[in-house]
């Protein structure tokens, strides 16, 4: 609830921007394309409002969702995770969906998840690692309640709580390789929105394939932004100031960076601007998206030609799998890792770069995503996975 | 927009009534100015005259009733109307804008614009300069509002109305503002303004000055015309029609008895503070308000400090009663020193005190009559318990205290700021004068009050001193002064000119009041009687 | 002659003092009546209905013929789930009747899910009542208090400290616990009260500046693992505070999460009555509120009052701070402080500035805050419907002039016409 009073109107709007920075959660990253088509449908997705809790009466499965404080147009995570629920909805029409946005600033995640509760939902998926210790608790008043939560994991695994995280360490790795092939400048950079783990976890990836690219070829391209030992670099300090991601990656491009990858949401959009104008400005800068395919994520397609690729995080397909498997009582508790192995995480198609990355450098890029998945390169992080 | 001479125009009110819901503001006022006459509209606070004179400049729309001018019927739906139709109002709180100048204070509205809309400041200023001329106001268009003295101000405010045309000029309580000589140079422009042939409405509660200025008197009471009369009428007479009843204008005393000396004030020095209690900026200069002021106020007797306001009374008083620090000099209550005592425990110690400002420093305006009236002693037995409040016996004091001062409320919850002046005025001696108490302070006692009301706080202050209380008065007002003071102090800058005796003549205080000095021949303070 | 009190004509205006932020504050509240109250909340109802109608994509595109059994279908959805989220769902009542057996439908939850709704409500209340009151008693005193966040952090940050730093018997633990979020929340207040009674600073400007300080100082203390943050974590969050140090369920360890707070917020709002309107001391705070000059003549310590006022309010909405990491979320994070204390001034507002009001306001905006969820899943509400419907009642509450104008209401006090006709005292 935000009770924007008149009197202080400037307090609170500060007030909210921090928290809205505070709040916003672990991972960061722009829609996919699939989804903007479908923010429609999702205003349009439960019955009418007639139909209350009712749904276990109609015979439909309910899966219910609680999103964070972006809500399911935040072109981000939320999006992408209620984007799983819309698929698995359209896969079996026996599934009805529910939403409830979490509302900063005072959040109350467990006021939400027990709306579900009493709702009957059959799986209610939590979004965010700011939900662990919400669902947690839920979890274990209500051990019949089917639960899974998106980029958090538990030690030890809870019975009825699928979690879902990802090992992006692995195609940030792969991406920091590309990177590294491709760079003239012989400098790539990264930042982060906050230094939250889900993000420092890419970074880290996209460190370590830059230097395993070095180690092969004998290169010596540099990373700006991040220090993968000291675990320090730049953060822009929230998942929505387009103007800090702007300034961010032209202080980076002034120092000689050519590639850019921001992990920080629509903080990217910014630096999209800022590799534009050196484009007009005839520099040669390109980027990378993060955590879907920013050539089909709406708000990002437009710098489509810039993107040699996306680190994606499959946040969609994972959760997707889970209400399925709920719903057809194949539903396991513990904790699922997206990885390069089972396709939880990829890097996204070349698009209009298919033609520019040497091919020499892509089949390497195979070998080396193969190796990853084999466990023959190790792709180390400090950021535990989730 | 050149002011043409002054064709008189009669005025007639003729059965004016305005009600507030159930009550009858003005009832069937009727009212004839004639031209070039002071017409004075006499008459207690609450009696009608102010609503009589807003339904007169069109702020107010009458029940019943019409105004005449000329004989014919008009009806003013907003002040412009009224200014279009030659009246113009000098309001008791002054419509000026501070920080502008005089002349464009006096242009604001009907600015004088010259081809291509440049104002045309220097036709103003020529404008106000003459009028200033004529009438001897000595207004320089040029000077800024917010440095002149209120006398000034008010004259400003005349010449905005003259500068409209006004043949009929309504000034609401002018004098209460102003010192007896601003009343003097305020009247002298009158009487030039009336020999012009403009017709002036004089609202006052002074009988005094409606003697002396007024050609007419029409007495209101409780919205109606009670009487007319022309001077020479006595003020007596005058005030009975006002009050309702035979009026007592000066209390009746014995002479005084006095005692033991109970407040010993010696050499006190306050300094310009940063801020007084309200909060009000020090002035630029750096004269100590209070300079090295010596007096004694013996049991039994009433000390009164005579003297223009803002030569210290307010800073002396506040220093007398802890609100104000003092810089050098004493302050003694029966020999003990209270020099740097706190505001408690001067009044443990038996000081009453009456501010000046009753409303900002005497009560509580939303706090109701009964609070108030235990506004120092709330947390002392028996209004109170351990913690909490006793509200039954504060409600039983305010029962006992209402009825024995005659305070006039709906009932002892009714708030404060309700009240009128006078039952304010009563509440406050209502609380402060209990017993125990050894010196009263009461400054400006009766600013702003009735007859009636003046009367009543007269007889209550000989009282006490009859009982041996120490009573030092400080005001303004002459007549207060002599009514009450056993001994006559004059303050100026700071410092005491003079005692002198109840007896001494106005003259002789008005020199001290000027800052003169003692004459060798005057008989020393402790002589006096 | 018994001339009422009240039969002073209209005087010109008195003052025209320039309309301080505190005043606004004033003249929004003192020109509330009950009825005003009243009445901002139901118009801001319709109006609420209103725009979560015709911003609803079902209406927007229904044809012509259809748009008002829509838009009524849509506003009547709306509501229902406010109720069903705030009060009590009848399906809920329904499904607990179904069950088999009385102890069944106790033991699976059904009757939990009876009582919710109004679990949740006094749950999302109770920070806002007690942080509500910490605008509402300063205000008393004339005091202005916008530091209700600083506060509410220092008793968070001292109460959760307690909670998981320091091991004591139960019972005893939640105790110390509380009194050191009354504590944590009373320094801040009595800073802001102490910094305006030795330099005149306003106390506007302190709090609102503490207010930042808090926030960053608690952002710091999360980062540093020597410090708040909890062991072995990244992540910005201090460890759980204790079971023993939690405020106890009022109905068992179910779904409903109403706790011992809730009432310590309401004994609050009483001992804030009883305070100021039974005691020696609040007759003197509300003196000092209502004319410091006048009390101060009257013998009264005016800075005094304040540092004192101010000392008690910082620890309400400490309490606030406490009923959140002891009663709900057990550890304390860079977000769950939340604005409650900036949302406390509307609910101070709303409340009137009385400790009564203050608990009904909060309870208003608790039944909003636990039915959003419900509106949102149930009746397709958009997030921002809801709160755009707890503003317009916040702006038709802020403006008694707008409700009066609209309901052709008599002021209440002014009389005549207008600021000139202001009523006056010097008869």
């Amino acid at each position: 609830m935000r009770l924007t009073s008149l009197l202080t109107a400037a307090t609170t709007a500060s007030a909210a921007l921090l928290l809205a920075a505070c709040g916003s959660s672990s991972s960061s990253a722009p829609a996919s394309g699939a989804s903007s088509s479908s923010s429609a449908a999702g205003g349009a997705t439960t019955s009418a409002p007639a139909a209350t809790t009712s749904a276990a009466a109609s015979g439909k499965f309910l899966a219910c969702m609680v999103t964070d404080t972006g809500g399911i147009n935040d072109g981000s995570f939320n999006q992408t995770s209620w984007k799983g629920l819309q698929d698995a909805a359209a896969a079996n029409p026996n599934i009805e969906i529910r939403n409830i946005q979490s509302i900063p600033p005072n959040t109350d995640y467990a006021r939400n998840i027990n709306t579900f509760l009493t709702q009957k939902c059959g799986i209610i998926v939590t979004v965010g690692f700011a939900m662990g210790d919400a669902t947690k608790a839920s979890a274990g008043k209500n051990p019949d309640q089917k639960f899974a939560i998106v980029d958090n994991s538990y030690t030890p695994v809870i019975p009825n709580v699928n979690a879902l995280v990802f090992n992006t360490v692995q195609d940030g790795f792969l991406g920091g390789y590309l990177a590294a092939g491709m760079s003239k400048s012989g400098k790539v950079a990264t930042f982060g929105g906050q230094q939250f783990p889900t993000v420092t976890i890419y970074m880290d990836g996209f460190y370590d394939g830059v230097q395993y690219y070095n180690s092969k070829h004998g290169t010596k391209v540099q990373v700006l932004g991040w220090n993968e030992a000291t675990q320090k670099g730049t953060f822009s300090g929230d998942f929505t100031n387009q103007t800090k991601g702007q300034t961010i990656t032209q202080t980076f491009i002034s120092e000689g960076a050519d590639i850019i990858f921001p992990v920080a949401g629509n903080v990217g959009l910014g630096a999209a601007k800022a590799v534009q104008q050196a484009d007009a400005q005839g520099g040669n800068v390109n980027m990378f998206w993060v955590d879907t395919d920013g050539c089909e994520a709406a708000n990002a397609k437009q710098y489509c030609k810039y993107f040699i690729t996306s680190v994606e995080k499959g946040l969609d397909v994972a959760v997707k799998t889970a209400v399925l498997a709920a719903q057809s009582n194949t539903f396991k508790g513990g904790n699922y890792v997206g990885t390069l192995a089972n396709g939880g995480v990829t890097l996204a198609p070349l698009h209009e770069w298919a033609s520019k990355v040497p091919a020499a450098l892509q089949a390497e890029l195979k070998t080396v995503g193969l190796g990853i998945a084999s466990g023959q390169i190790q792709a180390p992080t400090k950021s535990p996975v989730g | 927009m050149e002011r043409q001479s002054v064709s008189g125009m009669q005025l007639e009110l003729k059965g004016i009534t305005k009600r507030f819901g159930s009550l009858v503001a003005n009832d069937g006022i009727s009212l004839s100015v004639t031209p070039g006459q002071v017409h004075a509209l006499l008459g207690e606070n609450g009696a009608g005259k102010t609503t009589l004179m807003n339904v007169l400049y069109g702020l107010l729309q009458p029940d019943e009733g019409e105004i005449h001018i000329d004989g014919k019927a008009a009806s003013f739906h907003s002040p412009k109307d009224a200014i279009g139709a030659g009246i113009g109002m000098v309001h008791q709180h002054f419509m000026l804008v501070p920080p502008f100048t005089v002349a464009e204070n006096v242009t604001l509205g009907i600015e004088q614009v010259r081809p291509g809309g440049l104002l045309d400041a220097g036709r103003t200023r020529r404008e106000v300069r003459e009028l200033s001329h004529r009438y001897g106001m000595d207004v320089d268009p040029d000077a800024i509002v917010e440095d002149l003295p209120v006398g000034i101000q008010q004259r400003v405010e005349i010449v905005k109305a003259l500068v409209r045309n006004a043949s009929v000029l309504v000034l609401d309580e002018p004098t209460a503002v102003l010192t007896p000589g601003e009343t003097q140079e305020l009247f002298r422009i009158i009487r030039q303004l009336r020999d012009s042939g403009t017709s002036i409405i004089f609202i006052s509660h002074k009988l005094k000055e409606v003697q002396e200025i007024a050609d007419t008197i029409t007495v209101l009471r409780r919205g109606k015309v009670v009487g007319e009369r022309k001077p020479p009428a006595t003020e007596a007479d005058l005030a009975a029609l006002m009050v309702g009843r035979d009026v007592q204008l000066r209390v009746t005393k014995a002479p005084a008895t006095p005692g033991d000396v109970v407040l010993s004030v010696d050499s006190l020095v306050v300094p310009a503070a940063v801020s007084s209690v309200h909060g009000t900026p020090a002035t630029a200069s750096t004269q100590a308000p209070v300079n090295g002021l010596s007096f004694d106020v013996r049991a039994g007797e009433i000390l009164g400090i005579a003297g223009v306001q803002g030569n210290g009374q307010t800073e002396l008083c506040e220093a007398l009663m802890g609100l104000l620090p003092v810089a050098s000099g004493s302050v003694r209550l029966n020999g003990k020193d209270l020099t740097q005592a706190t505001p408690r425990a001067r009044l443990d110690a038996g000081i009453a005190y009456v501010p000046e400002d009753r409303r900002e420093d005497g009560l509580v305006g939303s706090f109701s009559v009964a609070e108030n009236l235990v506004l120092n002693s709330y947390d002392r037995k028996p209004f109170a318990r351990g913690i909490t409040l006793s509200l039954p016996t504060i409600a039983a004091n305010a029962m006992a205290r209402i009825k024995e001062f005659d305070v006039r409320t709906e009932s002892p919850a009714a708030p404060a700021g309700s009240l009128s002046g006078g039952n304010q005025q009563k509440v406050i001696l209502a609380r402060e004068l209990g017993e125990g108490t050894k010196l009263l302070i009461a400054s400006q006692p009766t600013r702003g009050l009735d007859v009636g009301s003046i009367e009543f706080v007269h007889k209550r202050i000989v009282e006490q001193r009859d009982q041996g209380v120490a009573v030092l008065i400080v005001s303004s007002e002459l007549d207060e002064i002599y009514a009450l003071a056993d001994r006559i102090a004059v303050i100026y800058e700071g410092e005491i000119t003079g005692f002198r005796p109840p007896g001494v003549d106005a003259a002789e205080l008005g020199r001290l009041m000027a800052g003169g000095t003692d004459l060798p021949n005057t008989p020393l303070p402790e002589d006096a009687p | 002659m018994s001339e009422p009190a009240g039969t002073e004509e209209p005087s010109s205006e008195r003052s025209s003092s320039a309309g301080t932020f505190s005043q606004v504050f004033a003249k929004a509240l003192e020109g509330n009546t009950v009825t005003v109250t009243v009445l901002a909340i139901v118009t801001a109802a319709v109006v609420g209905g209103l725009l979560a109608a015709f911003t609803n994509p079902v209406v927007l595109h229904a044809p012509a013929g259809d748009i008002i059994p829509k838009a009524w279908s849509v506003v009547a959805g709306t509501y229902v789930a406010l109720f069903e989220g705030s009060i009590v769902n009848p399906h809920t009542v329904a499904a607990f009747f179904q069950q088999a057996s009385l102890p069944t439908a106790v033991h699976d939850g059904f009757l939990g899910a009876v009582f919710n709704p109004l679990s949740e409500t006094c749950v999302a209340a109770t920070p806002l009542i007690l942080a509500g009151l910490a605008v509402a008693v300063p205000y008393q005193a004339g005091m202005f208090n916008i530091g209700g966040q600083s506060q509410l952090i220092g008793g968070m940050i001292l109460s959760a400290w307690l909670g998981f730093g320091v091991s004591m018997p139960i019972v005893i633990h939640v105790i110390v616990c509380v009194i050191g979020g009354f504590v944590g929340g009373a320094v801040l207040g009595w800073l802001a009260g102490e910094i305006k009674a030795r330099t005149g600073a306003h106390e506007v400007i302190v709090t609102i500046m503490l207010n930042y300080i808090m926030a960053y100082l608690l952002a710091y203390l999360l980062s540093s693992p020597s410090l708040l943050q909890k062991p072995g974590s990244t992540d910005l969050i201090t460890p759980e505070v204790a079971s023993s140090a939690h405020l106890p369920q009022l109905f068992g360890n179910g779904i409903m999460r109403v706790n011992a707070g809730f009432l310590l917020a309401l004994a609050c709002a009483f001992g804030a009555w009883w305070l100021m309107n039974r005691t020696t001391t609040g007759f003197e705070l509300r003196a000092v509120g209502a004319n410091p000059s006048a009390a101060r003549v009257a013998g009264m310590r005016v800075e005094h009052a304040w540092v004192l006022v101010m000392s008690i309010a910082g620890g309400l909405a400490g309490l606030g701070g406490t009923a959140i990491v002891l009663g709900t979320d057990f550890a304390v994070n860079p977000s769950n402080f939340g604005t409650y204390g900036i949302d406390a001034i509307t609910v101070a507002l709303l409340g009137r500035g009385r400790p009564a009001g203050v608990v009904w306001a909060g309870l208003l905006f608790g039944a909003l805050t636990a039915a959003s969820p419900g509106m949102q899943s149930q009746a397709n509400t958009p997030v921002q419907i809801v709160q755009v419907l707890t503003s317009v009642i916040v702006l038709f509450v802020a403006a008694p002039p707008l409700i009066r104008t609209m309901f052709r209401l008599r002021a209440t006090r002014a009389r005549g016409v207008g600021t000139t006709m202001s009523k006056g005292w010097n008869a």
